[in-house]
């Protein structure tokens, strides 16, 4: 049975291209044009991941209350953000929506495949006990590969897809510094310098929410940064 | 010329006020001259009126023969030298064709009455008084007349020297017997100077002259009345003449009767002092310039002459004014005619000195400078302060203007003044909206390239999905390339894009970047380390000091910084080249600065370098992100974000260009304001 997947997006050429591409994919798409349509429908069935833009039609962040409903309703229900603006990211980060990853929109069909492939994965790992092979512990840090999922002191970090893989890229070898290019290949995403810096940030900010005293994640000036061994 | 300076200018027009009250001094004071002229003339009338009345032995009528009072002692020689005190004074009694052939004069001390007579005569009949010749001789006859009693004389003399003239009627009462005398010649004529004794004076007096030569020219008098210098008369005007006032009585031919009094200084009532020697200045040249009177009637003369006796023995009072003895007197005359019985008799000249009006006038003119100088410096004080204020308010209004154009055309603050209701509101009002037109048009500018980014996100979104999807669809591969190429493109676009916006993501990033505690030359070092790899075979210079050099800031804004700068030295730097990275403290904080050996920088581009948008590279090589030139504008963003400056400069060999970061840090934030890591 294919996976069900719901596109919350008001520009009907690029909802058609998703869905188009995403049913070519093998899930069971559906397209919705707005959050009246969508909300419409999701009290009806949830689907099992959902792609929303954060500006629809007339309302530039309806997309955020739409993730709000839907994370109230169902909390692991993976969510993905699409958004033309970048200073969307640092809001969603900020707005804590729980939003499990965030791609622009120029990303390609092929990386959005591959994100909701890591998304679903995630799902499912989180169903099954975690496999010892795939968990990476270092002093309070508990990385757990399949599942996408860090914990820090045993407190689950709620870092998006994204974050959780640049995380990983440091821990998996601490003490050795990443640039901001491995970093980036790591990611799967394809942004700039800055947009690397403040996706660090953010996920400081994250680990800071938890202790107060973190300082796993060093900056090294003019090369990059690396998780202190 | 500042605005001030010219109202101080315009202030200068209330000198007007100063002129204009001098006018009126003169006005007034030429007012008070009347009236005191007025004042004079009534007084003279009254006194010509007393003295009708009271049956003063006034001037006879018709003509007269002056006697002066003589102060030399006179000899009689037949010369004239002697009688140089009363020369201007000879009466010519010549016939009507030549008044000058015979001349007068009469003169008397205590015992005689002297005569003289100068004749002129080219031609000559000489014979002696008692020669029966002497009716063909030339000669001079006169006829004295006293108390009823006439008797005429005739003087001739055969040859000059000492003569004695016999009368020819024996009834002459308290006359003369005989006239004695002496008679000199010379080629112009002949003079005669003889003396009676003043008892033996006659009243009245008529002459005839005979000359044989040109007969013709007899001349022949009216009986003329001897007029003397009356002291009784004197005493009479002293009653009845004004204080402080000469008052001289003079007959129908101006010969001076009577005088008294003299031209004294009046002292005004009720004021103690004489008006000062500037008072009288001023009021010599500043009030009373023209001073039309005849001077020459200061002194005493034994016939007064001047205009104003001249009309006024013509029957019409006279008034002018003089200048005084002493600087600043004015003088006043008035000539009133002396009438009797309808007929002049003479004249009454009262002269009186005036310090009134100068005292006056100065009271006046000083309060008149005291008003004008306090009006001028109110008027001046008021302008004064007025200019101030408004040059105050415009400065404002231009510092407002400069302070709300920053450098890079951002506006921050209002512009003052505007709500003042004057003209410099209106003004302030349309330098706000020129001023809001230009921050909306520079802010539409700026966010230009990210809104076009951000509407351009979505079809490209649309044709690379369509791409994406097109590529799964069965197509030919010549078809297949074309999709590649569109890809091609595409990916180049979306780089364009994401450039444009980058600026302002920067700025955003930039300002919201947080603050720490970090140690600067750590910073420097390390990621002048990190280079070495990147810059080879380039040469990178390290010049940062080992000590700790701290601030308070955000680290990995100033590395992006150094990135920028290394990035934009290593693409002017020739290979082989160097790049020098230093550290310095300085005064206000620390000093960053890269340094490259390369083409110095061009002249125009020296404020626009940190602009956004500026670059000076060629265009992007094929299949490159192009350099849009926010390097440098990120550099002066973080530079300003941790409160310093960015700035480029060639260095002083030549070789090459040194970019400089000023930095002090960010403002550290109260512990009180820094918000809690809540958890939200």
């Amino acid at each position: 049975m294919p996976r069900s997947i719901a596109i919350v997006e008001d520009e009907p050429l690029i909802r058609a291209n998703y869905v188009e591409a995403l049913t070519r994919f093998g899930y069971e798409v559906r397209g919705y044009a707005s959050r009246p349509e969508a909300e419409a429908a999701f009290a009806m069935r949830l689907p099992e991941l959902v792609i929303i833009d954060v500006g629809l039609g007339d309302e530039p962040e309806g997309g955020f209350d739409l993730c709000r409903g839907l994370r109230s309703r169902a909390a692991a229900l993976p969510i993905l953000f699409l958004t033309a603006r970048d200073s969307d990211l640092d809001v969603i980060s900020g707005l804590r929506l729980g939003a499990d990853d965030y791609l622009t929109k120029d990303v390609s069909l092929h990386q959005l495949a591959a994100r909701i492939n890591a998304l679903f994965r995630r799902m499912d790992a989180l169903r099954k006990p975690a496999d010892a092979e795939s968990v990476i512990e270092h002093g309070p840090l508990k990385l757990e590969q399949e599942r996408m999922r860090i914990t820090w002191n045993g407190e689950e970090v709620p870092l998006t897809v994204t974050e959780f893989w640049m995380v990983h890229t440091m821990v998996r070898f601490p003490g050795h510094v990443k640039n901001r290019d491995q970093l980036m290949r790591e990611a799967q995403v394809v942004v700039d310098d800055a947009t690397i810096t403040s996706h660090i940030k953010r996920i400081r900010k994250k680990f800071l929410a938890i202790d107060a005293a973190f300082d796993g994640i060093e900056t090294v000036h003019g090369v990059g940064y690396r998780w202190k061994p | 010329m500042s605005l001030r300076q010219k109202l101080l200018l315009v202030a200068l027009s209330m000198l007007a006020l100063p002129w204009a009250g001098w006018q009126f001094v003169r006005q007034m004071e030429v007012l008070l001259r009347q009236g005191q002229e007025q004042t004079l003339i009534a007084s003279g009338k009254a006194l010509s009126r007393s003295l009708v009345a009271i049956n003063a032995a006034l001037p006879p009528p018709g003509s007269a023969v002056y006697v002066h009072d003589l102060t030399v002692p006179i000899a009689i020689d037949g010369y004239g030298d002697d009688w140089s005190t009363v020369r201007p004074y000879f009466q010519a009694l010549g016939p009507a064709t030549d008044a000058q052939k015979v001349k007068m004069v009469l003169g008397k001390d205590a015992q005689w009455l002297h005569g003289f007579v100068e004749v002129r005569d080219r031609t000559r009949q000489r014979a002696d008084a008692h020669d029966p010749q002497a009716a063909r001789a030339d000669r001079l006859e006169l006829e004295f007349s006293r108390a009823g009693f006439t008797r005429r004389y005739w003087l001739a003399s055969a040859a000059p020297g000492p003569f004695e003239a016999l009368p020819s009627g024996m009834e002459g009462g308290p006359l003369p017997l005989t006239i004695t005398g002496e008679w000199q010649e010379d080629a112009a004529g002949y003079r005669i100077e003889f003396r009676v004794p003043t008892s033996q004076a006659p009243d009245t007096l008529s002459l005839k002259l005979v000359d044989t030569g040109e007969p013709d020219a007899i001349a022949g008098s009216e009986p003329m009345t001897l007029l003397h210098y009356s002291t009784s008369l004197a005493r009479e005007l002293e009653q009845f003449a004004p204080e402080s006032t000469r008052v001289r009585l003079i007959s129908g031919d101006g010969w001076l009767v009577a005088e008294s009094g003299a031209v004294a200084q009046v002292q005004p009532r009720g004021e103690t002092e004489a008006p000062s020697w500037l008072a009288r200045w001023a009021y010599r040249w500043l009030i009373a310039p023209a001073l039309q009177g005849t001077p020459a009637l200061a002194q005493s003369q034994a016939r007064l002459d001047a205009a104003e006796s001249l009309q006024a023995l013509s029957g019409v009072p006279a008034a002018t004014w003089r200048a005084g003895s002493s600087p600043g007197d004015v003088v006043l005359v008035a000539a009133v005619p002396l009438i009797v019985d309808r007929e002049t008799r003479g004249a009454v000249l009262l002269e009186q000195t005036n310090t009134a009006l100068p005292l006056l006038t100065d009271a006046a003119l000083k309060r008149l400078g005291l008003v004008s100088l306090g009006v001028l410096a109110l008027a001046a004080g008021v302008l004064f302060a007025f200019a101030t204020w408004l040059s105050v308010r415009i400065r404002r209004l231009r510092d407002g203007a400069e302070r709300a154009t920053a450098a890079d055309g951002r506006l921050e603050g209002r512009v003052p003044l505007t709500d003042s209701k004057d003209e410099l509101g209106d003004l302030a009002r349309s330098f706000q909206q020129l001023l809001d037109a230009i921050a909306a048009y520079t802010d539409y500018l700026r966010t230009l390239a990210s809104k076009l980014s951000h509407e351009l996100h979505t079809p490209l979104a649309i044709v690379k999905s369509s791409l994406d999807n097109l590529e799964h669809q069965p197509i030919s591969s010549e078809a297949r390339a074309y999709v590649g190429r569109a890809r091609d493109g595409i990916d180049r676009l979306v780089a364009i894009v994401r450039a444009m916006s980058e600026a302002s993501r920067m700025e955003r990033a930039i300002a919201s970047a947080d603050a720490e505690d970090f140690d600067l030359s750590e910073v420097a070092r390390g990621c002048a380390e990190s280079y070495r790899a990147l810059a080879a075979p380039r040469d990178i210079i390290i010049n940062v000091p080992d000590q700790l050099m701290p601030m308070h800031g955000a680290p990995e804004l100033i590395a992006q910084a150094l990135d920028k700068l290394f990035d934009n030295a290593r693409s002017f730097t020739p290979e082989h080249g160097w790049i020098r990275i230093g550290l310095e403290p300085d005064a206000t904080g620390m000093v960053l600065s890269v340094a490259n050996q390369g083409p110095l920088l061009p002249a125009a581009m020296h404020g626009r370098l940190f602009d956004s948008l500026v670059s000076l590279r060629d265009g992007a090589g094929r299949g490159d992100v192009p350099h849009l030139g926010l390097g440098l504008y990120v550099v002066r963003l973080v530079a300003e974000r941790h409160g310093g400056k960015a700035s480029a400069h060639n260095l002083p060999g030549g070789d090459g260009v040194e970019f400089v970061l000023h930095l002090s840090g960010m403002p550290r934030e109260s512990v009180a304001s820094r918000a809690p890591m809540a958890r939200r």
